[in-house]
C-alpha cells in the first residue's frame, strides 16, 4: 500500500512495455493471437457467448422443455419490473449483503489486529479462523443446520442458559436471515482476516516508532496510523464483500430453501427456482440482466463513494 | 488498484514476521487481548468441534435430549462405517478431485498464456482484447447459469464431465494477476533467450515459468480451492449421482432411512476431510496463496 | 466424450481409495460395488421416500433385485418436495435420466405435455401382467394425459382421520362395531370432537399446519370435494373456483382451530406427538403417519374424513411410477424397468404397511389385506379420492401448496375467509395469466 511500492511497480511496467514495443516484430501479431488463443476459446464459448445468447433468451418465452420460443419483445422484462416476488428477492439479497458485509468488515478487522499484536500462537490463530473458508458451502450448511436446529443445536442449549426461549432459527421467519447471516461469517470472514493481515504487515515500522516518540499510546496509533493505512484495504475488502455477498445463492439454497415464506429468497436463488423449477428460462434469463443491472448499479455507487473518500495523493 | 499491485508484488509472498517494538511493556493490555483472542477462536472452532462429537456418537445419543457433549452409549465410529458403506463418497471424492484438478490444470495453462501475450507480445487488437477480458470480471457466473446451461444441453454435455469441467475454466481476474506478474520480469532475461534463437513458447516455459513458480502455486491453489467447493454450477449440470462432486453429493443424495445426524456430520467431515488436511500441511503456502490472489481472484 | 467418462467410471474405485487413503476406507470397500448378480442390468430408481416409506421402499426394491435375476435396481433418494422435483425436470431435459423413477401423480401435468416423461407402452405392461383392470379407475385415469399412460401408481395415499378408540369409548361415540359412529354434518363432528375434549382433558382433534401448505390445502380440498364444488384452472383464463364453498370449508376449520378443540397454531409435529401421546381423540393426517401411531402402541382405529358436506371426498395422491424422457432408450434396458415396476407392484403388499393404499387392486382384493387393520377400514377412500386440479404449477410439493399458505394461513389463525380465498385466487390468476411453459 505504500506508495514508493506502486511507483515501482508502475516503472517496471513502462520499461517492460518500451522494450516490448522496440523488440517488436511481425511475427508478434501471430504469436500473441497463439498465446491467447486457448484462453480466448473457453472466454468465448463459456463467457462471452453465454451473455449474448442469455440476452437473446431473456426476450424469448423460451422454456427448459423447449417450448415457447417466441419472440416476446420486452414482454420479460416488463414483467419482471411488476414482479412482487421478483423485487422482493432483490431487496433480501441487499438485506442479505448489509446485514453480512459489516461483520465480514468489522470482525475480519479485529481478528487481524489482535492475530498481528504478535501474541504467542499464530499458526493456530490463523488455523482457527480461515479454516472454515476451506469448507464447501455444503460442509457449511450441514453443520449449521445441526446447529441451529431448535430442539437438538448447540446454539439454543448455549442460550438458554441465559433465559432466551429455543429460536427456530431458520423455520422463523423473523430470524432465518440472521442464522444465514451467523453461518456466512463464521464461513468466510477468515478470508477478509487474511487479506487484513497482510494489509497490516505492509504498514511501516518507522510510523509507529516516530509516533512512539511523539508520545502516541496504542489507541492513539491505532486511530491515527493503522487504520488510516488500511483505508485502501478496507475499500476494497468491503467491494470485494459486497459484490460476493450480493450473489449469495448457495446457503439460502441449503439451509432455507428461501424460506419460510420467501424471507430469504435471494436473487440468484429466485433466477434459479424460476428457469429449473418453473421451467421459464427466457424470463429467469430477463432477471439476470435485471440482476446484472442491480450489481453494476451497487458497484458504480461504491466506487463513486470509495473515490470520493480516498485522500488524492 | 493498489493494493492489487502491492500484494502481487513477488516481495509481499513473504509475510513481514517483525514485530512492532515496545509492545512487551502493555501487559495488562495484552493479556486482555489474548483473552478476547482465546474466545473468539474457541467460537470458530466449536462448530468443528460439535459436528466432530456428533459424528463419534451412537444416532440414538446424536439425537437425545437434553443434548450433551457425552455419549451415554460411548462414543464409536458406526457413523463413519454407515456412511462409507454407501460406497457413495469415495465416488463423489474422485469426481471432485479428477475435476478440481483438470479444471487448475487448464486454468493455469490458458491464463498463463493469455497473461504473456499481454504482458509481452504487442499483437493487434491487444489493448482492446486485455480491456474485454478485464471488463468481464465484474460479470458474476450465476446469472449465467441459464444461458449455459441451454448451452450445454445443445453441446449434450448435461450429465458428464465435460459439462462440469468446461465452464469453470474460464477465469479472467487470473489473467490480469499473471499478467501483472509477467510485466514485472526483467525483459532482458528473455532478450538474452532470444538472441540464441530461442522462440516465445520455449522462452515461456524455460524462462518466464520457473521464474513465475511462487505465482503459479498461489493461482493454482485458489483455482482448487474453489473448484473443489463450487456448487452452484456442479448441482446444475450433473443429475446423474455417479458423476456428482463430494459438495454437490451431499446435497442431493438423501438417506432412505431418514434424518440422521451423526451420519450427516460425518459426511460433511469427510467432505472437509481433504482440504483440511492439505491446509494443515501446507498452511503456509494456502495462506500465501490466498492473500496474493485475494483480491483479483474473488 | 463418452470414452472419458467411460474410462474415468472404471477408475473411480481406485481413485476414491486414493483420496482418502487406506485407514479410513478399509472396511468400506466391500460396499463399494453395489452392482447385483453377473449380467443384471443395472437400472438406476430415483425416489423421494425417506424415513418409514424409505425403508419400506428399500425392502421392495431388494425383493425385487432378488426374484428378477435379470436386472439390479439400485434406488437414489433426493430431498423430498421441490429439489427432488427440480432434479428430475432437469435430469429429463438433459436426456440422462434415470431409467425410473416415482413422482407423485399430482405433478403429472408440469411434467409429461412438456416431453420430460415417456408414455408406458400398454402392450408391454400387459406382457409383464400389468393392465388397466387392475387398479381403480380413478388412480388409473390419473396417470393418463392426452391419452398416452404417463405415469402407473404405486399407491393411493388419502388424507384420513385416525381417532383413540378407548376416547371415543370413553366420550360415547363408539358404535356396536368398535368404529366410531357416523359423523354425517359439521354440527355432529363438533359435538364429537367436543365430547372427546372431555374426556382428554386437552384436545378433541389434532391438526398441525402452522407453516405448512401441504397440510392447509389437504384438508381444505377434503371439505371443498365434500360440496362437490370444482375447481379448473385453464392457462389463460381466469381460476374457476366455487367461493362460497371454499368459504363454507374455511369457516369449518376456523371453527375447529378455536383453541379447545383443536390447537389455534399447531405445527405438524406438534399434532402428532399431541395425538400418539394421548392427548387428543381425533387426527386429521395422512395414511403415512399410521407407522408412527402404530409404533406409539396407542389404540387407535382409522377412517375416511367423515362426510360432512354430502358428497364422500378425500383428498388424495399417489406415488407413481414414470419413465424420465431419455434422448436415447435402450429397448433392453426400458423392458427391465417394465419388469422392475411390475415386479413391485405386485410385491406392494408390504406398502400397505407404510400405511398407503396399494393401487394394485389384487393386492387390496387378496384375503392378507382384509385382516389389515387399520388401513381396510380407510381403504374405501381410494373410490373417492381428489388430486389437486391439474395444472403445470399443482401438486405436491409445488408452489400452489405455498401460495395457498401465503393466502390462507392468516384465516386459518382467525382471518377473514372470504379475503384470503379472493387473495389465494388472485396469486392464481397471476400463474395463469403466465404462458404455460410445458404446453
Amino acid at each position: 500500500m505504500s506508495t514508493s511500492a506502486v511507483s515501482n511497480r508502475a516503472q517496471g511496467t513502462g520499461v517492460a512495455l518500451k522494450d516490448s514495443r522496440q523488440s517488436r516484430r511481425r511475427t508478434d501479431n501471430l504469436v500473441g493471437w497463439a498465446f491467447f488463443a486457448p484462453f480466448g476459446l473457453f472466454f468465448g464459448l463459456f463467457l462471452i457467448w453465454p451473455i449474448l445468447f442469455g440476452l437473446y433468451l431473456s426476450f424469448t418465452g423460451t422454456t427448459l422443455t423447449g417450448a415457447g420460443g417466441d419472440f416476446v419483445g420486452f414482454e420479460n422484462y416488463a414483467e419482471a419490473l411488476g414482479d412482487a416476488d421478483m423485487w422482493r428477492s432483490m431487496l433480501n439479497t441487499l438485506w442479505f449483503t448489509v446485514l453480512s458485509t459489516i461483520p465480514l468488515v468489522l470482525i475480519a478487522l479485529i481478528m487481524a489486529l489482535l492475530v498481528d499484536l504478535g501474541l504467542p500462537g499464530q499458526w493456530l490463530w490463523r488455523l482457527s479462523f480461515f479454516m472454515p473458508f476451506l469448507l464447501a458451502s455444503t460442509v457449511v450448511s450441514l453443520f449449521w443446520i445441526w446447529l441451529f436446529n431448535p430442539q437438538l443445536g448447540l446454539i439454543n442449549d448455549m442460550l438458554a442458559p441465559f433465559g432466551v426461549e429455543p429460536i427456530a432459527w431458520l423455520q422463523d421467519p423473523q430470524w432465518a436471515m440472521h442464522g444465514v447471516v451467523i453461518a456466512t461469517v463464521w464461513w468466510t470472514v477468515g478470508f477478509n482476516f487474511l487479506l487484513y493481515l497482510a494489509a497490516l504487515q505492509n504498514i511501516p515500522e518507522q510510523q509507529y516508532e516516530a509516533a512512539s516518540i511523539d508520545g502516541a499510546g496504542k489507541w492513539r496509533q491505532l486511530f491515527s496510523i493503522t487504520i488510516p493505512q488500511l483505508a485502501p484495504t478496507t475499500a476494497l475488502i468491503v467491494i470485494l464483500q459486497v459484490l460476493a455477498s450480493l450473489k449469495i445463492f448457495d446457503q439460502v439454497y441449503q439451509m432455507t430453501s428461501g424460506g419460510p415464506g420467501g424471507t430469504t429468497r435471494t436473487a440468484v436463488l429466485y433466477i434459479f427456482e424460476t428457469g429449473f423449477t418453473g421451467y421459464r428460462f427466457g424470463y429467469s434469463a430477463a432477471i439476470s440482466f435485471v440482476f446484472f443491472a442491480v450489481i453494476i448499479l451497487v458497484s458504480i455507487i461504491q466506487i463513486r463513494i470509495t473515490a470520493s473518500r480516498r485522500p488524492r495523493s | 488498484m493498489t493494493a492489487v499491485d502491492t500484494t502481487t508484488a513477488p516481495v509481499s509472498t513473504t509475510p513481514a514476521t517483525s514485530r512492532k517494538p515496545g509492545e512487551r511493556r502493555f501487559g495488562a493490555g495484552r493479556i486482555a487481548a489474548l483473552v478476547v483472542l482465546i474466545l473468539m477462536a474457541v467460537t470458530w472452532l466449536l462448530p468443528f468441534a460439535w459436528a466432530l462429537v456428533t459424528s463419534l456418537k451412537s444416532e440414538a445419543d446424536a439425537g437425545a435430549t437434553p443434548i450433551s457433549w457425552l455419549a451415554p452409549n460411548g462414543y464409536t465410529l458406526e457413523a463413519y462405517e454407515n456412511v462409507l458403506g454407501e460406497g457413495n463418497i469415495p465416488v463423489w471424492a474422485f469426481n471432485s478431485l479428477l475435476s478440481s484438478v483438470i479444471i487448475t490444470v487448464l486454468t493455469i495453462a490458458t491464463c498463463a498464456l493469455a497473461a504473456y501475450a499481454f504482458s509481452r507480445l504487442d499483437f493487434a487488437g491487444r489493448k482492446w482484447l486485455f480491456f474485454v477480458v478485464i471488463a468481464s470480471i465484474i460479470i458474476p457466473p450465476q446469472v449465467l447459469i441459464i444461458p449455459l446451461f441451454y448451452q450445454m444441453l445443445a453441446f449434450n454435455m448435461v450429465d458428464t464431465y465435460w459439462g462440469l469441467i468446461l465452464p469453470q475454466v474460464v477465469a479472467p481476474p487470473m489473467v490480469f494477476i499473471l499478467k501483472k506478474f509477467f510485466d514485472q520480469i526483467p525483459i532482458e532475461l528473455e532478450d538474452a533467450a532470444r538472441v540464441d534463437g530461442a522462440n516465445r513458447l520455449r522462452i515461456f516455459w524455460t524462462i518466464v515459468l520457473p521464474l513465475s513458480r511462487p505465482i503459479l502455486s498461489a493461482v493454482a491453489i485458489f483455482v482448487f480451492i474453489a473448484a473443489w467447493n463450487n456448487f452452484l454450477w456442479p448441482f446444475i449440470i450433473i443429475n446423474d449421482t455417479s458423476l456428482m462432486t463430494l459438495p454437490v453429493g451431499l446435497q442431493t443424495v438423501k438417506s432412505a432411512y431418514g434424518v440422521q445426524y451423526a451420519q450427516n456430520m460425518a459426511m460433511a467431515l469427510l467432505a472437509a476431510a481433504p482440504l483440511i488436511i492439505l491446509f494443515l500441511f501446507f498452511q503456509r503456502q494456502i495462506i500465501k496463496g490466498i492473500a496474493t490472489t485475494g483480491f483479483g481472484g474473488q | 466424450m463418452s470414452d472419458f467418462h467411460r474410462l474415468s467410471r472404471r477408475t473411480v474405485l481406485l481413485g476414491g481409495a486414493a483420496v482418502f487413503g487406506g485407514a479410513v476406507l478399509g472396511p468400506s470397500l466391500a460396499g463399494c460395488s453395489p452392482l447385483g448378480a453377473e449380467g443384471a442390468r443395472p437400472l438406476k430408481f430415483w425416489h423421494l421416500l425417506s424415513g418409514g416409506d424409505g425403508i419400506v421402499m428399500a425392502g421392495l426394491v431388494d425383493a425385487a433385485n432378488e426374484a428378477n435375476p435379470e436386472f439390479h435396481a439400485a434406488q437414489t433418494v433426493l430431498a423430498w418436495g421441490t429439489p427432488y422435483y427440480t432434479k428430475l425436470a432437469m435430469a429429463s431435459v438433459g436426456g440422462r435420466a434415470p431409467d425410473v423413477a416415482i413422482m407423485h401423480a399430482s405433478r403429472l401435468p408440469g411434467y409429461a405435455p412438456g416431453g420430460l416423461l415417456d408414455p408406458w407402452d400398454l402392450d408391454l405392461l400387459e406382457e409383464f401382467g400389468v393392465t388397466e383392470a387392475d387398479f381403480p379407475e380413478r388412480i388409473w385415469e390419473k396417470g393418463i394425459i392426452d391419452g398416452d399412460l404417463f405415469s402407473i401408481a404405486l399407491d393411493a395415499h388419502p388424507f384420513i382421520m385416525m381417532y383413540n378408540t378407548d376416547v371415543a369409548e370413553q366420550a360415547g361415540v363408539l358404535g356396536d362395531d368398535g368404529q366410531l359412529v357416523e359423523i354425517t354434518s359439521p354440527e355432529q363432528f363438533l359435538e364429537v370432537a367436543r365430547a372427546m375434549q372431555q374426556v382428554t382433558g386437552r384436545r378433541g382433534l389434532s391438526y398441525g399446519y402452522l407453516g405448512d401448505g401441504a397440510q392447509m390445502w389437504r384438508l381444505f380440498y377434503t371439505f371443498y370435494k365434500q360440496q362437490d364444488a370444482e375447481m379448473s384452472l385453464e392457462p389463460g383464463e381466469p381460476a374457476q373456483m366455487d367461493e362460497d364453498a371454499a368459504v363454507t370449508a374455511l369457516d369449518f376449520i376456523k371453527q375447529l382451530l378455536d383453541g379447545e378443540i383443536a390447537a389455534t397454531n399447531g405445527d405438524y409435529a406438534t399434532a402428532v406427538a399431541e395425538f400418539v401421546n394421548g392427548e387428543s381423540g381425533m387426527f386429521f393426517t395422512g395414511v403415512w403417519e399410521l407407522p408412527t401411531a402404530v409404533n406409539a402402541g396407542i389404540p387407535f382405529d382409522a377412517q375416511p374424513i367423515p362426510n360432512l358436506f354430502g358428497t364422500p371426498a378425500a383428498y388424495a395422491d399417489s406415488h407413481a411410477f414414470v419413465l424420465p424422457h431419455q434422448s436415447e432408450p435402450d429397448e433392453a434396458q426400458r423392458r427391465e424397468v417394465y419388469r422392475f415396476v411390475a415386479s413391485i407392484l405386485k410385491g406392494s403388499f408390504d406398502w400397505a404397511g407404510a400405511g398407503h393404499i396399494p393401487a394394485y387392486s389384487p393386492i387390496i382384493e387378496s384375503d392378507g389385506y382384509a385382516d389389515l387393520v387399520p388401513q381396510a377400514h380407510y381403504a374405501s377412500a381410494a373410490d373417492v379420492l381428489n388430486y389437486d386440479p391439474p395444472a403445470w404449477f399443482t401438486g405436491s410439493g409445488s408452489d400452489f401448496q405455498t401460495y395457498f399458505a401465503e393466502n390462507v394461513q392468516g384465516v386459518f389463525r382467525g382471518g377473514d375467509s372470504r379475503e384470503g380465498i379472493q387473495g389465494f385466487v388472485r396469486r392464481l390468476n397471476v400463474l395463469l395469466a403466465k404462458p404455460n411453459p410445458v404446453a
